[in-house]
C-alpha cells in the first residue's frame, strides 16, 4: 500500500450541456492505461470469430458477426508470452509461448483447459494440419513436433528431422502430405510421412543493404501448388518451388523486417505485414488481360499502424492486422464486399470491450484496473462556477490515494469498489481478493479480508449492491455467488447454480438500487434476473441473436436496460416480465441509422436518480442521454445535435429536438458516469499518450522534416 | 631362403602396433580390432613355419642360427602374444572394476532417491494435476508452493526433490527446481532473441519523441514533444554533483 499524494494529470472540472441540464464535468486523463500490443491473431473460418493473443498472454475472442464485438477474453499470465495461436477443428482453440507449454482454451467456461509441455524449449510456432486431426510445434532447440489431436486433449505423436537452430514459423502443404519450415537464414521442407527434410533453401542474408544480421524467416506459407511463400527480416517476400528447392522469385518490399503472412482459403490472395507498419495486399493477377498465366503481384499497402505489424490474418472478405501499436485493424476488401454499406468500413479496435473503470459515487473514488496492479484516486474539486464551455480551477486536486499490486504473475481479470468506498474486491485466475479500506482524515488504510471461502476462487464479474452490503461474484463455473457484508467480515447468503445442462459463465452483472433483483448475463444466452429476497430465479429475458455489452436496472421502475453488440437497446420491466412500452416503439420504429452505424460497443449504462425518463449510456466515442418523453428520431432527422439550441427560437427547438442527446466532446472515452445530480466523470485516454509508451518504432525518412 | 625375405618384411607391422601402447579407449578398440585380424595372418604364415622346421630337421648342423633364429622367432612371438593377452586381460579388469563402481554409484544414487513407490505418486500426481482445470484450490496452493520452492532454491537442499505431501490430497505439486531453472533460462534466452532482432542494433529503430515530433514539425502550430523532459541528460554530471554533495557535507 502506498499513500501518495503525487498526479500526473489533473482532474478537469468543466461545464457540460447537453440540452438535458448543466452538469459539472470531471475529465480524468490520469488513468494511464496502456494495452498491451498484438502478437498473433487467428481467423476461424467456421465461426467467423478471431483470437488475438496479447504479449502479457491475454487471449481475446472477437465475434467478427457480432460487430466485431469482444465476447470473451483469457486473462494473461507473466510466464505465459503467447508467441503462436491457432484453432482447430473449427471450435478448438490452442496456444504455443516461451515457456514451452501448448495450452487449449475452454471456450464455454472460459479458462485454460489443459497445459502441456512440449518439451522442447520456448515454443515459436504452430500449424494445425489442414484436416484438423494433427498439430505441429516448431521449438526453440529446432525440433518440429507433431501432435495427435484426441477429442479431449493432444498426444505427441514423434519429431520431425531436427534442425540447428529454432523454428519461427511453420506451415503445411493443403494437402497434408509437407510442411514448411522457415528458421534462421533457411527454409526446410518437409515430409510429413519420413519426418525428414526434403529441401533446405538457404535465404539470402541481405538483398539490398549492407546488414550482416543473421536473416529471419517470419512467416512461411505453403500453397497447393507447391509455392512456399516466405517472409524474412532483411525485409523480403520469396516464393521459392518446393519440388526443386529453388527462389522463384523476389519482392523487396521493406527497409525493415516482414514480419507475418496469412493467405486466403482461396489461395489467389495474401497479406503481410512489416516493422514499418506497413500491410502489403498481394494478388495472383493475370498477367496480360486474357492469358490464362496468373502471376502474384503487390497490389495494395496500408499504412493504418504506426509500428510493428506481428500478426495478419485474411478472411475472405477483410484483411486483419495487429501488432506493437496495440491496434486490431480489419480492413474490408472492396472487391469480395457484396454490399457497400457500413460493413465495408474499417475498423480499428483499440480498447477492451469491457470496463476498467469503477467508481465510489459517496466518496468521489475512482479505481483504475490495471494488469497486475490497481490505482485508487480522489477526485479533485472546485469552488468557482463557470458558464458552459468552461474549464474550472481546482481548489483541491486530485490525490492518487492507493497502489495496489498483485501477488503472483497471473493478470486482474476484473476489479469493483463498493458505492461507499470503503470495499475493494479483485479476482484473478487462481485467487480472489477483498480488501476493506478506513478513511481517518487525509489517511487511509488497507486491511485484507482473509479466509475467503474455496468457492471464491476465481470469478469474471464482481458487483457491489448499492448499499455496500452485498457482494455478488459471478464465478467462471457459471454460478452466481451472494455474500453480505458485515464489519470487516463476510457470510456467504447464497449461490445460484447455474442452470443444468450449461457451463456458460456469466460475464455482466446489474443489480437494482432497491438491492432486490440482480441481472446476469453470459455470453450468448438471455439475460437472467434473480429475485435477491427470495432467492430466485425470477424470469429470464428472451435471448438475443448478438451478446450483451451492457446491463442496468433503473432505480424507482426496475426497468432493465441491456445493450447489445449490434447497437440496440431494449428495456424489460422486471416486475411486468416484459418489455416495456417505449422498448417496443422504439423497436418498431428502429433507430437511427447512424446510431446503428456506430463502431464501439456501449459499455456502461447509468440512471439520473432525479428523472426516471433518462438512461445515460456511453461507448468508446460518444456520450449520450436518452429521454424517453421525447420523440424518437427518424432517419431524416439529425442525430448528433453538437450546440445546444440556445440561440434558437423554442419552436424549432421543439421540432428538432428528439430523445437522443450525444455528446462526442470527451474522446476515447473508457468510463462515464453520474457522480451527483449535477456532476458527471469522464475518462478519457488520448491515443497519444498511449503512443509516447510503447516500444520505439522504425525510423523512416519524412520529406521535409 | 627366399620365403624368409616376406616373412621378415611381415614382422615390422605387427611390432609396429605393440610398440604404440593405446591411451584411450577408442585406440584400445582399434587394437582389439588389429588383433582381431591378427590370426588370420598368422594362420596363413604356420604353414611356411612348419616347412622351415622340416628343413631344419634334415639340415641339423648346417645352419644352426637359422634354426635358432626361426625358433626365437616363434618365441618371440609367443612373447609377445603373452605380453598382449596380458595387456589385454590387465584391460579387461580395468574396465570390470569400472564397470563395477558405476554399478555401485548408481545404487548409491537411488539409495539417496526417495523409495519408488513415491516417485511413482509423485509422477501420478503431477499428470492428474496437469489434467485439472486450472481455476481450482489447487492452483492456488501451486502457485504457493511455487513460491515456497523459489524460496528455498538457496539453501543446499534444493537439489532433492521437495515433497511434501503426495498421494491422495493432491494439494501439492512437486517440481524438479532443476528443470524450472533451465526453462527460465531458456525464456530468458527466447526473449533476449526477440528483443535483440526486433530491437537490437542495426534494426533502424527511432525513439517515440522523435516519432512523435516529425508530425509536430508539419504542423502549422508546433507543440511540445510528447516527452518534454529527457531525464538521461546530464546524468553523469549529477551523479559527481551527488558525490561531491556527500563527500563535503557528511551526515
Amino acid at each position: 500500500m502506498r499513500l501518495c499524494s503525487v498526479f500526473c494529470h489533473s482532474s478537469f472540472p468543466e461545464y457540460f450541456s447537453s440540452g438535458m441540464g448543466e452538469f459539472k464535468v470531471h475529465r480524468v486523463r490520469f488513468f494511464n492505461y496502456v494495452p498491451s500490443g498484438i502478437r498473433c491473431v487467428a481467423y476461424n473460418n467456421q465461426s467467423n470469430r478471431l483470437a488475438v493473443s496479447r504479449t502479457d498472454g491475454t487471449v481475446e475472442i472477437y465475434n467478427l458477426s457480432a460487430n466485431y464485438f469482444q465476447e470473451k477474453f483469457f486473462p494473461g499470465h507473466e510466464s505465459r508470452a503467447t508467441e503462436a495461436l491457432c484453432w482447430a477443428k473449427g471450435q478448438r482453440l490452442f496456444s504455443g509461448g516461451l515457456n514451452g507449454e501448448i495450452i487449449e482454451y475452454d471456450l464455454q467456461a472460459l479458462n485454460i483447459k489443459y497445459a502441456m509441455d512440449a518439451f522442447g524449449g520456448p515454443i515459436w510456432s504452430m500449424a494445425v494440419s489442414p484436416c484438423g486431426s494433427q498439430l505441429l510445434v516448431g521449438c526453440e532447440d529446432g525440433s518440429v513436433k507433431l501432435f495427435q489431436i484426441t477429442p479431449d486433449k493432444i498426444q505427441f505423436e514423434r519429431n520431425f528431422d531436427r534442425q540447428k537452430s529454432r523454428i519461427l514459423s511453420l506451415s503445411w502443404h493443403p494437402s497434408g502430405t509437407h510442411i514448411a519450415a522457415g528458421s534462421i537464414d533457411y527454409i526446410s521442407v518437409f515430409d510429413v510421412k519420413s519426418g525428414s527434410a526434403v529441401h533446405k533453401m538457404l535465404v539470402d542474408r541481405q538483398y539490398m543493404g549492407v546488414s550482416k544480421r543473421k536473416c529471419i524467416i517470419w512467416g512461411v506459407a505453403f500453397l497447393s501448388d507447391g509455392t512456399v511463400i516466405s517472409v524474412d527480416s532483411a525485409g523480403k517476400v520469396q516464393f521459392w518451388d518446393s519440388a526443386t528447392g529453388t527462389l522463384v522469385k523476389n519482392h523487396l518490399i521493406a527497409n525493415a523486417d516482414v514480419q507475418s503472412i496469412a493467405v486466403s482459403d482461396q489461395e489467389d490472395s495474401f497479406v503481410v505485414g512489416t516493422a514499418e507498419g506497413t500491410v502489403f495486399h498481394f494478388q495472383l493477377v493475370s498477367v496480360t488481360s486474357n492469358s490464362s498465366e496468373k502471376q502474384w503481384v503487390r497490389t495494395k499497402p496500408f499504412q493504418h499502424h504506426t509500428h510493428d505489424v506481428r500478426a495478419v490474418a485474411h478472411s475472405p472478405t477483410a484483411l486483419i492486422s495487429g501488432g506493437t501499436d496495440t491496434h486490431l485493424v480489419i480492413r474490408p476488401l472492396m472487391e469480395k464486399v457484396e454490399v457497400k454499406n457500413y460493413d465495408a468500413a474499417l475498423r480499428k479496435i483499440t480498447f477492451p470491450h469491457r470496463r476498467l473503470i469503477s467508481c465510489s459515487k459517496k466518496r468521489h473514488l475512482l479505481l483504475f484496473q490495471f494488469a497486475h496492479h490497481l490505482e485508487l484516486w480522489r477526485l479533485g474539486s472546485t469552488v468557482a462556477t463557470g458558464k458552459n464551455g468552461d474549464t474550472l480551477p481546482l481548489s483541491k486536486d486530485a490525490d492518487h490515494l492507493l497502489h495496489l499490486k498483485t501477488k503472483g504473475p497471473e493478470n486482474i481479470i476484473c476489479s469493483c469498489i463498493s458505492p461507499c468506498g470503503s470495499w475493494i474486491a479483485y479476482s484473478t485466475t487462481s485467487r480472489f481478493f477483498l480488501y476493506r479500506l478506513n478513511y481517518e482524515h487525509d489517511n487511509i488504510s488497507l486491511q485484507r479480508v482473509s479466509k475467503m471461502p474455496a468457492f471464491l476462487r476465481s470469478a469474471l464479474q464482481i458487483l457491489f449492491s448499492e448499499d455496500s452490503t452485498k457482494l455478488f461474484v459471478a464465478s467462471n463455473q457459471g454460478s452466481l455467488h451472494i455474500i453480505r457484508l458485515l464489519e470487516g467480515s463476510f457470510k456467504h447468503l447464497h449461490t445460484f447454480q447455474p442452470q443444468s445442462g450449461t457451463v456458460e459463465s456469466m460475464c455482466l452483472l446489474a443489480v437494482s438500487p432497491d438491492g432486490n433483483w440482480l441481472a446476469a448475463s453470459g455470453t450468448s444466452a438471455g439475460v437472467h434476473v434473480y429475485n435477491i429476497k427470495h432467492l430466485k430465479l425470477h424470469c429470464t429475458v428472451p435471448a438475443y441473436n448478438f451478446p450483451v455489452t451492457a446491463l442496468a436496472i433503473a432505480p424507482s421502475t426496475n426497468n432493465l436496460v441491456i445493450a447489445h453488440s449490434d447497437q440496440q437497446v431494449f428495456e424489460y420491466s422486471i416486475p411486468d416480465k416484459q418489455y416495456t412500452e417505449w422498448s417496443r416503439t422504439i423497436q418498431k420504429q428502429g433507430f437511427h441509422y447512424l446510431w446503428l452505424q456506430r463502431d464501439t460497443p456501449i459499455t456502461h449504462i447509468s440512471f439520473h436518480p432525479k428523472r426516471p425518463m433518462h438512461i445515460l449510456l456511453h461507448d468508446a466515442y460518444m456520450f449520450c442521454i436518452i429521454d424517453k418523453s421525447l420523440p424518437l428520431p427518424n432517419d431524416k432527422t439529425l442525430l448528433y445535435n453538437p450546440l445546444p439550441p440556445t440561440n434558437e427560437s423554442d419552436v424549432i427547438r421543439r421540432r428538432t429536438a428528439h430523445a437522443f442527446k450525444i455528446s462526442k466532446i470527451y474522446k476515447p472515452l473508457l468510463f462515464m458516469d453520474l457522480l451527483d445530480e449535477r456532476t458527471l466523470v469522464a475518462v478519457e485516454r488520448p491515443l497519444d499518450d498511449i503512443i509516447a509508451q510503447l516500444p520505439p518504432p522504425i525510423k523512416k525518412k519524412k520529406f521535409g522534416t | 631362403m627366399v620365403q624368409l625375405r616376406p616373412r621378415a618384411s611381415r614382422v615390422p607391422p605387427s611390432a609396429m602396433v605393440d610398440e604404440g601402447q593405446p591411451a584411450s579407449e577408442e585406440e584400445e578398440e582399434a587394437e582389439h580390432g588389429l588383433l582381431l585380424g591378427q590370426p588370420s595372418s598368422g594362420a596363413a604364415a604356420e604353414p611356411l613355419e612348419e616347412d622351415d622346421e622340416e628343413g631344419d630337421d634334415e639340415f641339423d648342423d648346417e645352419a644352426p642360427e637359422e634354426l635358432t633364429f626361426a625358433s626365437a622367432q616363434a618365441e618371440a612371438r609367443e612373447e609377445e602374444r603373452r605380453v598382449r593377452e596380458s595387456v589385454r586381460r590387465d584391460k579387461t579388469l580395468l574396465k570390470e572394476k569400472r564397470k563395477r563402481r558405476e554399478e555401485l554409484f548408481i545404487e548409491q544414487k537411488k539409495r539417496k532417491l526417495l523409495p519408488d513407490n513415491i516417485l511413482e505418486k509423485l509422477t501420478a500426481a503431477g499428470q492428474t494435476n496437469i489434467k485439472k482445470s486450472s481455476g481450482k484450490l489447487k492452483e492456488a496452493n501451486l502457485q504457493k508452493e511455487n513460491e515456497d520452492c523459489d524460496k528455498g532454491s538457496d539453501s543446499k537442499k534444493a537439489k532433492v526433490q521437495k515433497v511434501q505431501s503426495v498421494g491422495q490430497n493432491k494439494s501439492y505439486l512437486a517440481l524438479r527446481l532443476k528443470d524450472q531453472d533451465l526453462r527460465d533460462s531458456r525464456q530468458q534466452a527466447a526473449k533476449a532473441f526477440i528483443q535483440n532482432s526486433l530491437y537490437g542494433p542495426g534494426t533502424n529503430r527511432t525513439t517515440v519523441n522523435k516519432f512523435l515530433s516529425l508530425e509536430n514539425k508539419r504542423l502549422p502550430v508546433k507543440k511540445a514533444a510528447a516527452q518534454f523532459l529527457n531525464n538521461a541528460w546530464g546524468t553523469q554530471k549529477k551523479q559527481n554533483a551527488k558525490r561531491y554533495k556527500r563527500d563535503l557535507f557528511p551526515s
